[in-house]
């Protein structure tokens, strides 16, 4: 395959004064895994509408195998909503034959793979959550997709579990196809060759996990009463978060931190700062942390 | 069954002792021992299908076990917010949480000064009139935590208040939790992340009804057995078995210990995937011991 | 395309419900209209007053059939029997010309009974014509005097518009009160309520009352343009239909319930509630009298809460009816109210109650069904 799967060329797309998705470029490359970060309402999932072809970009342009998003190109995609996509009163079954049919593959495709055959004649709606993101997954990788689009797709999943489906994001990626994931599991991310992170529309961030998080750092507090530390904290306007029993600090240096506690009994030290709280970082400082729905 | 308001501020703490929960034909809770205690937040883990739910339901009020006891406090001491938030979608955020204020009796001022003080924190304040079914994923969770510590309960129970929610929007969430564990409130809620179950105080791990592990994350993951190593491929055979994907890499688990070289530390959600792991290799008894 | 029709049957095979309302229904309604849908009157029940009483039943023949006879009593009686719906046609005899009495809010009972009547006439005339003129008329053959009481212009608006009062109830108390309950089994709050300080009966009352007073509103609504516009009568007494129109609106508020307690959706409620309020538009008297309906079929009509209040609306509207004479429907509508509230408040409490988990409602699937569709919307933004 000489073109790339899926190709975004400064692609905004605005409902009315709001802007959903700001000068976005974005690639996904044959075999590689594309990891979408961001916010709710940061524009991720209209950039992948914008992707698949369901809407239309206000500026910009996008590329499915080279050529503007069509229905030819849709037999080359698999994709896995954040819904499932699954119809509730069929069984995986009944669920892979219609897809099948519909994508004009052979019964083969309509194979239920073998973690699913013990589950064949239940309805979807019946099945657990990781039986059930199985079995989408089997249905999007079905027609061997040369692109697959997955929304959050390990969701609400145990973390054995999730590494199984990570696993068959893996072979699918391994065999050729370009993956795009989005998702808020941060471990996830270094699943993923290449990160972007969106914030208010536009792509703040790119590059691997290590590259965004860079050499960031955090303050971290230790106190004998975590609680009476938290209120200081707060009541000085700084964002806290409670770990344990320690406090960390995202964003701000130690000495304002020490500033901030005053007198109480405390270690303020700094540390290196995780991906998801470069991920903070970047999204407040973006100006805008919740966009109208 | 059931000893409604048994804990007082004298070290009391609330949970289930050697509760079993029945539907229908399977068992879903297996003599599950729960402890969780005023001022601190404990982290109920598990896939789909552990019990998460139905433990924080028992401890809730919402149901009645089959056997064992449940600690809890009244119902006027108790918030819970039900999994996918628990709030009308055609309620204004204003008006959701005048119901429940209502509903706990909370005076009038003072439910008037805690919803200020709790939108404006959570940054809810500006979409007060917005119905709770427009707002996103993110603001509906943090009105759901919000309604449930309303009346300032000495037990709160959240069902997944973070799942589908935004890294920013969590972090607003953890600040609504410690904000209510200051208070003196136990909190207990059910997560899917690991690395957020970590930052609680302590931790259950529930697979299938039973429990896998309790006590501190640092406990839990010294009580890991066997040992880690982490390879680019994976193993063949045998050894194949008791790998799995985790960021990009294949961690193996060695049951015996065996050798030392390349070991890692494992973290929470390396323990829970040996403890869940083992368990489906039939290689370790689960146990269900209180502490 | 042959995927998708593939896929349809698949779903419809399961869905049960509509499969009962897809089959089940037009079985039903092709029974309902073979046997009950008839405008035809076979018996008219007649009362006889008066000295010549006793030779009223040999006189008239088929249709009529005389239920009463009370020789020592007059007008007065008579115009009762009608009023309370003992009989649709009463005779009076007396010294002069004997008095025929028709009660217009039985519709077509009584143009049943003027066509009769005119038939008979019209038969002792050309009889009379035939016999030549002879001087003194049969006995008991003068020609009747025949007023029409209640509805004289036998208007269809006049009978209709009390029946449509009652339609009105059932569609808000049936329909609208299935779709407001179910809505908070849908959005995943009644779990939530089931842990609040509230008690089942709170809830169910709280939830019940804002229809009743729309219901209410509603039936004043229905009454009034009747009235006002139309000119129908209203001669009875507004403390008594009031009181009728309250006990109807139990019965069917409760239905609602019930309907919303066994399901899982709004699409589901709407289907059975249509399925419950069908039969009681066309069984319960409304349209075709309750008299023309096949014995066979009409015991149906007996259980419709609708057929009771159509009589209480009616005879107070119309007839100026009064409490006593009308005990029975009142008593079953209370009878029938008891019934469905008990089960009614009986399923609530198991959804609201920290009941012993069953299979169904307390499910943790249903509960993770629930949180899963009403969670699912949340993600999709952003």
């Amino acid at each position: 395959m000489t073109e790339l799967p899926a190709q975004a060329f400064a692609v905004t797309r605005a409902f009315g004064h709001f802007v959903a998705v700001d000068q976005v470029d974005l690639e996904v490359r044959p075999g590689e895994v594309v990891g979408l970060l961001g916010a709710n309402g940061a524009g991720k999932t209209t950039l992948i509408r914008l992707l698949l072809g369901l809407l239309r970009p206000s500026g910009g342009e996008i590329r499915l195998f080279g050529e503007p998003p069509s229905r030819h190109a849709r037999r080359r995609i698999g994709y896995v909503p954040q819904g499932l996509g699954l119809y509730d009163d069929l069984t995986p079954a009944e669920n892979l034959a219609f897809s099948a049919a519909v994508f004009g593959e052979g019964p083969e495709a309509a194979a239920l793979p073998a973690p699913l055959r013990p589950y064949r004649g239940t309805v979807v709606g019946a099945l657990p959550l990781g039986v059930q993101r199985t079995a989408a997954f089997a249905e999007a990788l079905a027609h061997r997709p040369d692109l697959l689009v997955l929304d959050e797709p390990t969701s609400g999943v145990d973390p054995l579990a999730r590494a199984r489906l990570w696993e068959t994001v893996a072979a699918a990626a391994a065999a050729g196809a370009g993956v795009l994931v989005t998702t808020h599991y941060m471990d996830e991310a270094g699943e993923c060759d290449r990160l972007v992170i969106m914030a208010a529309g536009r792509a703040v961030a790119r590059g691997t996990a290590r590259e965004i998080t860079g050499d960031t750092r955090i303050s971290v507090v230790e106190a004998e009463s975590w609680a009476a530390a938290f209120g200081a904290l707060e009541a000085a306007g700084l964002p806290v978060t409670l770990v344990g029993r320690t406090l960390r600090v995202p964003g701000v240096p130690p000495d304002a931190v020490r500033r901030a506690l005053g007198n109480l009994p405390a270690t303020v030290t700094s540390a290196p700062a995780t991906l998801e709280e470069r991920f903070f970082e970047l999204t407040l400082s973006s100006g805008k942390t919740e966009a109208p729905s | 069954m059931t000893a409604p308001g048994a804990a007082g501020s004298a070290g009391g703490w609330w949970g289930t002792e050697d509760v079993c929960v029945r539907f229908g034909g399977t068992l879903a809770l297996d003599h599950v021992w729960f402890r969780a205690e005023p001022g601190r937040v404990s982290a109920v883990v598990g896939g789909d299908g552990a019990g998460r739910t139905t433990l924080l339901r028992c401890l809730a009020g919402a149901l009645a076990p089959a056997s064992g006891r449940v600690r809890r406090p009244a119902p006027l001491a108790t918030g819970y917010m039900s999994a996918g938030s628990g709030v009308y979608p055609d309620l204004s955020v204003n008006e959701n949480l005048a119901f429940r204020a209502t509903a706990y009796r909370v005076p009038p001022q003072q439910a008037h000064e805690r919803t200020g003080e709790l939108l404006a924190r959570a940054g809810l304040d500006r979409v007060g009139d917005r119905l709770a079914g427009q707002l996103s994923g993110g603001m509906r969770q943090k009105l759901g935590v919000i309604a449930a510590m309303i009346h300032r309960p000495d037990l709160l129970v959240l069902d997944e208040p973070t799942t589908g929610v935004d890294p920013v929007s969590r972090s607003d969430l953890w600040w609504l939790i410690a904000r209510a564990a200051a208070g003196g409130t136990a909190v207990v809620l059910a997560t899917s992340y690991l690395d957020e179950a970590e930052r609680a105080h302590d931790v259950l791990v529930l697979d299938a009804g039973t429990v896998l592990g309790s006590g501190t994350a640092e406990q839990i993951v010294a009580a890991m057995p066997g040992s880690l190593t982490v390879t680019g491929e994976r193993p063949a055979g045998e050894a194949g078995r008791r790998a799995w994907r985790r960021e990009g890499r294949w961690r193996v688990w060695d049951p015996a210990g065996g050798d030392p070289a390349g070991v890692i530390v494992p973290d929470l959600q390396d323990a829970v995937t040996v403890a869940i792991l083992a368990r489906e290799l039939s290689l370790v008894p689960a146990g269900g011991e209180p502490r | 395309m042959w995927a998708m029709i593939v896929k349809e049957f698949r779903q419809l095979r399961r869905d049960r419900r509509t499969l009962a309302m897809m089959i089940v229904m037009p079985v039903v309604l092709l029974i309902v209209f073979g046997y009950a849908a008839s405008f035809d009157v076979t018996t008219i029940p007649t009362a006889a007053a008066g000295p010549g009483a006793a030779q009223v039943a040999h006189l008239v023949g088929e249709p009529f059939q005389v239920v009463d006879t009370e020789p020592s009593q007059g007008r007065a009686w008579a115009e009762q029997q009608l009023r309370d719906g003992n009989a649709a046609v009463a005779v009076v005899t007396g010294s002069g010309r004997p008095q025929v009495l028709i009660d217009g809010s039985q519709l077509f009972t009584a143009k049943a009974a003027i066509a009769e009547l005119s038939a008979a006439a019209a038969k002792a005339a050309a009889n009379g014509a035939a016999a030549g003129g002879q001087a003194s008329p049969p006995s008991g053959q003068a020609q009747p005097v025949v007023t029409v009481l209640y509805n004289p212009g036998l208007k269809t608006s006049d009978i209709m518009i009390p029946g449509l009062a009652g339609v009105v109830l059932v569609f808000v108390g049936t329909i609208i009160t299935s779709l407001g309950v179910v809505r908070e089994r849908q959005s995943g709050t009644l779990e939530q309520l089931a842990v609040m300080p509230l008690k089942p009966r709170d809830v169910f009352l709280g939830k019940i009352v804002p229809y009743f007073v729309v219901a209410a509103l509603d039936l004043a609504i229905v009454v009034g343009v009747g009235v006002g516009l139309f000119g129908v009568p209203f001669r009875g007494s507004l403390a008594v239909f009031a009181l009728g129109a309250v006990l109807f609106l139990f019965v069917t508020l409760g239905i609602g319930v019930l309907i919303s307690s066994v399901s899982e959706n709004q699409g589901q409620a709407i289907q059975l509630a249509f399925m419950v309020t069908l039969p009681q538009v066309l069984l319960s008297g409304l349209i075709f009298p309750l008299s023309s309906i096949a014995v066979g079929v009409r015991w149906i009509s007996y259980l419709l809460p609708l057929t009771y209040f159509n009589e209480i609306s009616r005879g107070v509207m119309l007839r100026a009816e009064p409490l006593t004479s009308l005990w029975q429907p009142f008593l079953l509508l209370a009878l029938l109210g008891a019934i469905v509230f008990t089960l009614a408040s009986l399923r609530f409490r198991a959804d609201l109650a920290p009941a012993a988990p069953r299979g169904g409602a307390g499910s943790p699937r249903s509960a993770q069904k629930v949180a899963s569709a009403a969670g699912a919307p949340s993600r999709s933004a952003g």
